[in-house]
């Protein structure tokens, strides 16, 4: 004879909350993919900047970076900066190099742009520019959010590439050459593809566009 | 599945972690270890073993806190005696502290890197000669720097004509770091190796055991003009005293 047994209440709320774990699961795998859901939106219009012509907006997968240039440092470098900002050489520029919350690079004008990219290349490019001379500074502390120009081993190989560093970093100061600094949207930038274990990203994140605020 | 299991791990092990310092100076499991020195210095240490270098030939290990912060101190000393500028002219500007430091499975003392501005040193080299070689490896920077002043064939000709270096450092077994009692124009039996080896021992010679070192000189000839050439050649760097 078989006896039938009920469920207790306790094995009742189980259940209840076994469905809502698996609902809530669900909803987050396939619902929440946004990786940007909870960056939050910086809109330069609605920001009053008092050094206006220094200003430059980096447009990212989650939203607007606002960078303000240090042209007091470095002349030559933020000459250059801005040159090709304007020229909008950087629009589509991939962030092939990304060390995870610790920087993220890009501005690979001859074998970084997303529509074109080139894995065996990148980081080697030129510009066509020529390159800068180093302008260090040991004054410019890197903190989260420093803009700088990349080089290769030696100083004076400046060009157009660019990191930005995502943690404060004090072993580069006096390494790198300063631009300026990330004002606000920082959070998008932490948002950036990061690769596999390695420094070096499959399919980046890119910049959408690059612009002075004039 | 397997085959794929043992891709994944293998990658796993085999990729390099990138860091801040590895993006500036290639060598991977470093972690700071002082920075801020009066002469701008930075000391690194090394968080794991790291191997580097063509076909990995250089190799060193994790150094041991306590012998780390003791040799630190003794490492620290030496190099005081260096200026901001002095370092700067030079391009030495970080000190990676590790311990049993291999090339090519030959112990070495130090590995300089002239273009990275790093000098990697073992901090478990021999005690008798450990102060000696750092000013050793220092004057290989130095030498880097200013091949047109430390020129190895104006150093070669002062030697006896019968004599020959060999092709390379480590090449050769003159390996010997001990002053010797007769000295022949030679300091020890490692000058004898090649050129830019015997001008960094008479360079060490003359930071760590000056008057001894000149005391010898005004009976061996060839080691006074190879001493006097090392000072001017300084000398043309900065103002050096040695």
């Amino acid at each position: 004879m078989i006896k039938t047994i009920k469920t207790s209440f306790s094995e009742k709320i189980l259940l209840i909350f076994l469905i809502l774990l698996g609902i809530f699961s669900f909803s987050f795998f396939f619902i929440i993919k946004n990786k940007c859901l909870f960056v939050e939106k910086v809109d330069p219009d609605k920001i009053q900047f008092t050094n206006r012509q220094n200003i430059a907006i980096m447009n990212v997968e989650c939203g607007n970076v606002i960078i303000e240039l240090n042209p007091k440092l470095s002349p030559n470098a933020v000459k250059r900066f801005k040159y090709l900002i304007q020229n909008e050489s950087y629009n589509r520029s991939a962030f092939y190099k990304v060390i995870e919350d610790t920087l993220i690079q890009a501005g690979d004008l001859e074998f970084g742009n997303i529509d074109n990219i080139n894995y065996y290349k990148v980081g080697s490019g030129k510009s066509g520019l020529g390159t800068l001379k180093s302008e260090l500074n040991e004054s410019f502390k890197f903190d989260e959010g420093s803009v700088v120009f990349s080089r290769n081993d030696e100083f004076n190989t400046e060009d157009s590439e660019f990191f930005i560093t995502l943690k404060k970093i004090p072993l580069y100061v006096g390494e790198y050459t300063p631009i300026g600094k990330v004002i606000y949207g920082l959070d998008a930038l932490k948002k950036i593809k990061v690769g596999n274990k390695v420094q070096y990203v499959l399919r980046p994140d890119f910049i959408n566009y690059f612009k002075l605020l004039e | 599945m397997r085959l794929l299991l043992i891709l994944l791990l293998t990658l796993q092990i085999n990729s390099l972690k990138a860091d801040e310092i590895f993006n500036l100076l290639k060598i991977p499991n470093l972690d700071v270890y002082k920075l801020n020195n009066l002469n701008g210095l930075k000391y690194l240490n090394t968080k794991k073993n790291f191997k580097i270098g063509l076909e990995n030939n250089i190799r060193c290990n994790k150094a041991n806190k306590n012998n780390l912060d003791e040799k630190f101190n003794l490492i620290s000393k030496n190099l005081s005696i260096y200026g901001k500028d002095f370092l700067n002219k030079i391009n030495l500007r970080f000190i990676v502290l590790c311990e049993n430091l291999y090339i090519s499975e030959i112990n070495t003392a130090g590995i300089p890197d002239h273009k990275k501005r790093t000098l990697i040193l073992d901090i478990n080299f021999n005690k008798k000669y450990f102060e000696r070689v750092i000013h050793h490896e220092v004057f290989h920077m130095i030498h880097n720097s200013f091949e047109n002043i430390f020129n190895e064939e104006i150093w070669s000709n002062f030697n006896d004509k019968s004599f020959e270096y060999a092709e390379c450092s480590t090449c050769s077994d003159r390996l010997g770091l001990d002053l010797y009692n007769k000295t022949n124009g030679f300091l020890t039996e490692y000058s004898k190796s090649i050129a830019s080896e015997d001008m960094a021992e008479v360079f060490s010679f003359l930071i760590t055991d000056k008057i001894k070192i000149k005391n010898i000189a005004n009976k061996d000839s060839i080691l006074f003009n190879k001493i006097e050439f090392i000072k001017n050649g300084i000398k043309k760097i900065e103002n050096f005293k040695l």
